[in-house]
């Protein structure tokens, strides 16, 4: 009974590898679990642990890892369900962007979300984690005119290598293009693929 | 990089107070702006005036009996 018993679960999709373990498990006391990414032996050692396992886990030199459970004496059994995770963790690929598409944040009451736009702005000026670009359409556009009261904090997060992008038929249609204060006067198709590239998007 | 002056923050019991206030001053021509309420400083609307320290009596004067003002505090970074 002291057998180890090896479930070979390289090259399977998630979440083949941990539920071939946990029949394996179930069925030995000792069984070895090879698995070649990262997902599987996160999913493997975290049913280990759940299933009252010892978990050894060693990575082999052509990239595989080899996890050992061992049921502990007088382990008993999971009582709750394992839920194997697949989701890897998202690769950043594109830009961080935030979509400015109003001179309001949320719906309902203006005067309220007008302060809190400005709120919003001030904050991610100060915060460490900036932003790639930020892109005004509609009245979003009006917080980047000269007289804007969020022009300060939006000179800031240029000059820190902010790209701002400003929707020039919206500036048009507020016949506001001479009162620009920030940011460069853009286009649909430079709206439209930067939020189409964006590996995060932000719309407050 | 320019020098930042010193700045205080005028907190108010209400998110209403703040926008009566903020009227008042923009009326009255005084520099001041709106930002968030500082995370060390408890405040119940979580919004708050800021301006120049050096400003802080004209700014008083104005509001004197027209907004509640619950607190003044200089701002430390």
């Amino acid at each position: 009974m002291s057998k180890t018993k090896t479930v070979d679960a390289r090259g399977l999709a998630c979440p083949q590898p941990v539920v071939l373990a946990k029949q394996a498990i179930e069925a030995n006391e000792k069984i070895k679990v090879i698995v070649d990414n990262d997902t599987a032996l996160e999913n493997v050692k975290r049913l280990g642990v759940k299933s009252g396992c010892d978990v050894k886990a060693e990575k082999k030199s052509d990239g595989t890892y080899e996890i050992n459970l061992t049921r502990k004496a007088g382990a008993v059994e999971a009582k709750e369900e394992f839920i194997p995770s697949c989701v890897a963790t998202p690769a950043q690929s594109g830009p961080f962007v935030i979509v400015i598409s109003a001179d309001k944040m949320g719906r309902g009451n203006d005067e309220l979300g007008y302060v809190l736009i400005r709120a919003f702005l001030h904050t991610i000026a100060l915060q460490a984690e900036k932003p790639d670009v930020i892109i005004f359409y509609n009245t979003g556009v009006l917080l980047t005119l000269q007289e804007s009261e969020v022009l300060d904090d939006l000179k800031e997060l240029a000059s820190a290598g902010v790209e701002m992008l400003v929707c020039g038929t919206c500036l048009n249609y507020f016949e506001a293009k001479e009162k620009l204060g920030v940011g460069a006067v853009s286009n649909m198709y430079d709206i439209a693929g930067i939020m189409s590239r964006a590996g995060r998007l932000l719309v407050p | 990089m320019k020098v930042q002056p010193q700045y205080s923050v005028m907190l108010f019991k209400a998110v209403s107070y703040v926008l009566k206030a903020e009227k008042i001053l923009k009326k009255e021509g005084l520099p001041h702006k709106l930002i968030p309420a500082p995370k060390h400083i408890s405040s119940d609307c979580g919004i708050c005036l800021r301006f120049e320290s050096a400003m802080q009596n004209k700014i008083e004067a104005s509001l004197l009996n027209k907004v509640e003002i619950e607190e003044i505090r200089e701002m430390t970074d």
